[in-house]
């Protein structure tokens, strides 16, 4: 019978996700192989694997594109990452925490949540120029939108319970906060940095679409701008690769730094 | 600390200076009024309360659910609703001093523990040494000694290192019981403490609040709507009309403790139980009221 809380064995749930995987590779494999789509718009798995493997190692210069492109690309999500995390979760906590703040600040963030972030891209080009500064900022203000109200969210979401029995026991208002309820809020703040860093590699292939010389979403636009449709396909797996990597670690990070949130 | 929030917080001795054996505690004439939530006048909680808590004894406030137990005890020298000027009229004083906000004296445990699910049960017991006011007051050697013997004389001292959620509710309540007394306040505030708790439960820790009393004196108020509850502990038993509460009646107690079935059962204690329900549903009263055994 079906139930939405009946959880199903692992084995059977590996067995659907591989069954949906296994179906677009074979309707893929369809389409290429009996010609109904032309290379040019779809290449084959095979070609995409030759691809792959020709990005990874080039004999001829004696160098890995794809390392290269994915070292860089992963250096300028690491470095907004930590500047989404070190500017946007103070200010997100002090927003949950201070409903001043909070009044003050969410006409400004609020907003720009629905903003259309890549619309930003040629004024903050004209701004500052097409070099890393650019590219970081952008990935930032991406993030940054996304994870301030999630922060502030979760300082709001800790129970007033805490706050009031810290209260009690003599902590100051910064004490009750700092020893009461921003501890509470920890995983979903952290829920909030994992969401974040994902929404960056969303963002990454525009961020390095200005004048990239490195790094995979450069890889992708010249690849595109070649026709070379293999290579477009071999560089957003390997972005969706990336984030998912990110993601699993982020999610093992978060169940090793908060085990008492799921007991 | 600003001095605003110095000014909210009642004091009423130097940080070295040795606590008297007790505070007197006086309510006079205290009247709560809160915003109907229709934002249309006021609603009256607290019709006129006056109270004279002069002893370390054990004090049952005992009313109908939601007739305003806990917006009296708040007012004893804990946490001040938000948004709201309290009490409305009248005065407390705690030790002849005016009290206005939480007091350092006094420390409220709540039927839902609030401990912090990320520590231990030790850091939970040590907890409010985190906090400047009793840093200040408690040196490092003494917090480590008070804690240790808090959780033994609650009984987790072999369960420090666990955490809140690989406890029973009677263990967290323990936990809660230890971190309030860890301070030696000379008032206990209690929020039905017990009421979340399984009949079984309710009892022993029932026994120990006795047992940690008679180690500890100190004035208890305890919020309760079971007049079994309310028979067993109390020195005092404080009736409250539904709301706005008045005290309709005002019981002592002279059994010693722990109290037995046979005195629960005995005809004197079953009269006073009858005229306690009696007081509870004459008043206007539409609220519940429990009788456990």
């Amino acid at each position: 019978m079906w139930n939405p809380y009946d959880p199903l064995p692992a084995r059977q749930r590996r067995a659907y996700g591989f069954a949906s995987v296994a179906l677009v590779l074979g309707v893929w494999t369809v389409l290429t192989a009996g010609s109904l789509v032309p290379p040019s718009k779809l290449p084959s798995i095979v070609q995409c694997g030759a691809a792959f493997a020709r990005l990874a190692w080039d004999p001829e210069r004696g160098e890995s594109l794809l390392l290269q492109a994915t070292t860089w690309s992963l250096l300028r999500v690491f470095v907004a990452s930590v500047l989404v995390v070190a500017i946007g979760v103070p200010m997100g906590i002090l927003m949950g925490a201070e409903p001043r703040i909070n009044a003050f600040l969410s006409p400004l963030v609020d907003p720009l949540r629905s903003a259309p972030v890549v619309a930003i891209l040629p004024i903050l080009v004209m701004w500052l120029g097409i070099g890393e500064t650019m590219k970081i900022v952008f990935l930032f203000i991406g993030a940054v939108v996304f994870l301030v109200p999630m922060v502030r969210d979760a300082m709001q979401a800790v129970s007033q319970q805490h706050w009031i029995a810290a209260r009690d026991l003599g902590a100051t208002p910064w004490e009750a906060v700092r020893h009461a309820v921003y501890p509470m809020a920890k995983p979903r703040i952290m829920d909030a940095i994992i969401v974040a860093v994902s929404v960056m590699w969303t963002y990454i292939t525009v961020a390095e679409y200005v004048n990239a010389d490195r790094g995979l979403g450069q890889l992708i636009s010249i690849a595109r701008r070649q026709s070379a449709m293999d290579k477009v396909f071999v560089g957003i797996g390997v972005i969706i690769a990336l984030a998912l990597v990110t993601y699993s670690l982020m999610r093992a990070l978060k169940r090793a730094l908060y085990p008492w949130e799921s007991e | 600390m600003s001095e605003a929030q110095q000014a909210e917080r009642t004091n009423d001795r130097a940080p070295n200076e040795e606590p008297a054996s007790f505070l007197d505690v006086t309510v006079s004439q205290v009247v709560q009024e809160y915003p109907r939530p229709d934002g249309e006048g006021v609603q009256r909680i607290l019709d006129g309360i006056d109270l004279e808590l002069n002893a370390p004894t054990i004090n049952m406030l005992l009313g109908p659910s939601g007739c305003g137990k806990s917006t009296l005890l708040r007012l004893l020298g804990g946490v001040r609703p938000i948004g709201v000027k309290s009490p409305t009229s009248g005065e407390v004083r705690i030790g002849g001093v005016p009290c206005n906000g939480p007091h350092d004296e006094a420390v409220m445990v709540f039927q839902r523990y609030a401990n912090r699910p990320d520590l231990t049960v030790y850091e939970n017991v040590a907890f409010p040494f985190r906090l400047k006011l009793w840093r200040a007051r408690v040196p490092p050697a003494e917090q480590e000694t008070r804690v240790q013997e808090m959780l033994e004389a609650v009984g987790l001292a072999d369960k420090a290192e666990l955490r809140p959620s690989q406890l029973s509710g009677g263990q967290n309540q323990r936990v809660a019981l230890a971190r309030a007394l860890v301070l030696r306040p000379r008032i206990l505030l209690m929020d039905e403490p017990f009421g979340a708790l399984d009949a079984q439960t309710r009892e022993e820790m029932q026994r120990l609040l006795i047992d940690l009393w008679k180690a500890q004196k100190c004035i208890v108020v305890f919020v309760t709507h079971d007049v079994t509850e309310a028979l067993l502990l109390g020195d005092r038993v404080l009736v409250l009309s539904a709301s706005p509460a008045t005290i309709v009646d005002d019981f002592r107690i002279d059994e010693p403790r722990p109290r037995s079935d046979a005195w629960l059962m005995s005809t004197p204690v079953v009269q006073m139980k009858d005229r306690i329900l009696q007081r509870l549903h004459g008043s206007k009263s539409h609220g519940q009221v429990r009788v456990s055994f």
